[in-house]
């Protein structure tokens, strides 16, 4: 019998796939601006049409591929002992931080995420290799969770170091 | 704590917490004009080669002389510091007042570091880092100077106020400050030397000293030069010789006088409370650092291969709560025999079980790892070489160069996988890899604060997770590359127990 980690219980908001979505329209478009303005504008080299077809497809392929990956990977969890979550698409981790050694809980929104309702946690320790990240919270759910660990970190006594 | 202040004995110690404000040495003074001096000598020299040329102006050469002086004096006059029961504050400046409070159990580290002058003068810059995150806020906590006697006690002081206090409820005897009396537990052997040049510090001095020096070399090349022919194979081969021959001796130079240089004198002592480590060093400048043992949750041995294959290695602490740039401090052993530093880190540890024990190999799909990522690097610079040559026009026996890399790449992936390893022991979490920058890293299960599981790509393919613990102290977490899943799972789970329990699932495959 291997010992092994189960997935988290828990699934961000669906909504977080558009959030994803969003971004990841954000970054394709900025290096086939840049590659448009290169080859049209500036004329510093050209491009064949398979070349173009392909930078499209790849990007096409970012932006509806990696939303409905990481929808399926990030994945969290609480208990009365720890913080458990799974994220990443191609490289994916899982983070493992006790409550007893929380320091601060933090509750993020960008501009994007706050027309969409959705929410950033994160749950630092006193290492800074330890952050835990929920991204793509529902706003309610985040504002339960946060109010949680709170507590949670609260009746904790000592420096958690 | 500050509720107890009223217990501390009235008489106070010769250090005067509580009491009022202390100045610097009085003999600083002659440290800072001495230094304003050495600052101000390229306008003092053109002051009195130019003066003297266009002749008069008698007012200038003094007062070239005596605004360093005044500085002195205005910096002596405008410093003044004290500790009270819970602070120790730095009060500075004459038109803009600047008081700067630190709160004792913050401080991490006391540095003392005494130039040549200031050793003349019997004198040390006293440094206090407190792991302030604000940038360049512990530099500006400095006691430009104190005699040396009363720096050692004032680092007492400051490394040990809550112990002396807890102390001097029970035994008032015991608060008495006198010269600590410390264990000593290595000292610098002359021997150590051969280990300078196999460090990379030691490279790093040589190279930037010959960057520095390129000028010159550059017209000793140009002046042999024009008595060499290249082209002739006899003189083409003397050449390379003579100049890998020549590099050599001046990087072993250079490293063996930057290592006598910083380590001349080095001594790692513990106080006889068993409290902090101090470790002293530098031949010139002489370089005190404090750490309180309680700090330390672990210890990093490095191997890198140089030091390896002549069973050296160096030793230093992994410490809570120092900034980035304190982190710098916190070396314990210089460059110095392996077994050495072993002894020392078992009687740091007061124990030897973490240096001894037998490591848990990551297995062979981990292996496997080391072999394709170093033969694939390898490859790449393999191919780089081919389109050189294919490019330039070089005659075909270049390619055979192509095969160095991957030549290389072999006994690199070896020692690489043979080294990757990891053990528990009650008390520490013990980690070994690397080949160039090789470490063995003990981190004290206590001081583990979360876990972290990466695996890219390859790695899931490979069942494989690089496994980091993450902690409060040193580089905030430690990494155990390429364990394979469940071993990695079971590792973490006995390492912090219950930590993990919830998360375990039943049975998985």
């Amino acid at each position: 019998m291997d010992p092994a980690l189960r997935t988290p219980a828990n699934r961000v908001s669906p909504r977080a796939r558009l959030g994803w979505a969003l971004i990841a329209i954000a970054q394709a478009l900025v290096p086939v601006v840049v590659l448009v303005l290169l080859v049209t504008v500036w004329n510093v080299f050209s491009m064949p049409l398979w070349g173009w077809v392909a930078i499209g497809v790849a990007a096409l392929a970012y932006v509806v591929v990696m939303p409905g990956i990481r929808y399926q990977v990030h994945r969290w969890e609480t208990t009365e002992q720890a913080v458990f979550t799974q994220s990443g698409w191609i490289t994916r981790e899982r983070r493992v931080a006790p409550l007893a050694r929380v320091q601060t809980v933090d509750f993020e929104q960008g501009i994007v995420s706050r027309l969409l309702g959705l929410t950033t946690v994160t749950v630092t320790t006193a290492s800074a290799a330890g952050p835990v990240r929920i991204e793509g919270l529902d706003r309610i759910v985040a504002g339960r969770l946060v109010a949680d660990l709170s507590a949670s970190a609260a009746a904790e006594t000592g420096d958690a170091t | 704590m500050s509720d107890a202040e009223p217990q501390y004995p009235a008489d106070e110690d010769a250090l005067g917490r509580d009491a009022d404000w202390r100045r610097l040495d009085p003999r600083m003074l002659l440290v800072h004009p001495v230094n304003e001096v050495v600052r101000f000598l390229p306008a003092l020299v053109a002051v009195f080669v130019l003066g003297s040329h266009s002749g008069g102006d008698t007012w200038w050469h003094l007062l070239a002389v005596a605004i360093p002086v005044a500085l002195g004096l205005l910096r002596f006059v405008t410093t003044r510091f004290r500790i009270t029961s819970a602070q120790i504050e730095l009060s500075r400046g004459l038109i803009s007042r600047n008081v700067l409070t630190a709160r004792l159990d913050r401080v991490r580290t006391v540095e003392l570091t005494s130039s040549p002058i200031h050793r003349l003068l019997g004198l040390a810059k006293v440094q206090v880092g407190t792991g302030s995150a604000k940038k360049g806020g512990d530099e500006k906590f400095a006691l430009d100077s104190l005699g040396v006697d009363e720096a050692r006690s004032l680092r007492h002081a400051l490394l040990h106020r809550a112990a002396a206090v807890e102390a001097s409820v029970d035994a008032p005897e015991t608060t008495t400050v006198a010269a600590p009396v410390d264990e000593r537990l290595v000292a610098f052997d002359p021997a150590w030397i051969r280990f300078a040049p196999l460090t990379t510090g030691g490279l790093l001095i040589a190279i930037g000293a010959l960057a520095a020096g390129n000028q010159f070399i550059s017209t000793a090349v140009d002046r042999l030069s024009h008595r060499i022919d290249l082209g002739e194979p006899r003189h083409l081969g003397l050449t390379i010789a003579a100049a890998v021959v020549g590099f050599v001796v001046v990087i072993s130079v250079l490293s063996i006088v930057g290592y006598v240089l910083t380590n001349w004198g080095f001594t790692l002592t513990r106080d006889v409370a068993g409290r902090s480590v101090h470790v002293r060093k530098g031949l010139l400048t002489t370089r005190e650092t404090s750490l309180e043992l309680e700090r330390i949750r672990g210890l990093d041995i490095h191997e890198p291969l140089g030091l390896r294959l002549a069973r050296g290695a160096r030793l230093a602490a992994i410490v809570t709560g120092l900034s980035k740039k304190e982190a710098g401090s916190t070396s314990l052993v210089p460059a110095a025999p392996a077994a050495v530093v072993a002894t020392t880190a078992a009687e740091l540890l007061h124990e030897e079980l973490p240096l001894t024990v037998a490591l848990e190999s990551h297995g062979p799909r981990a292996t496997r790892r080391r072999f394709s990522r170093a033969l694939g690097v390898a490859a790449v610079v393999a191919g780089v070489w081919a389109v050189v040559v294919v490019a330039t026009g070089w005659p075909a026996p270049a390619y055979a160069f192509a095969a160095v890399p991957l030549l290389l790449a072999l006994p690199l992936a070896a020692d690489r996988a043979r080294r990757l390893g990891h053990a528990l022991t009650p008390r520490f979490l013990v980690t070994r890899a690397h080949c160039f920058h090789g470490r063995r890293v003990v981190l004290e299960r206590e001081g583990i604060i979360g876990w972290n599981l990466t695996q890219t790509w390859f790695q899931r393919r490979a069942g494989l997770v690089t496994l980091t613990a993450t902690t409060a102290a040193g580089k905030q977490g430690y990494a155990l590359m390429d364990v394979p899943e469940a071993q990695a799972v079971a590792l973490a789970d006995s390492a912090t127990p219950g930590m993990l329990t919830d998360f375990l699932a039943e049975s998985v495959r």
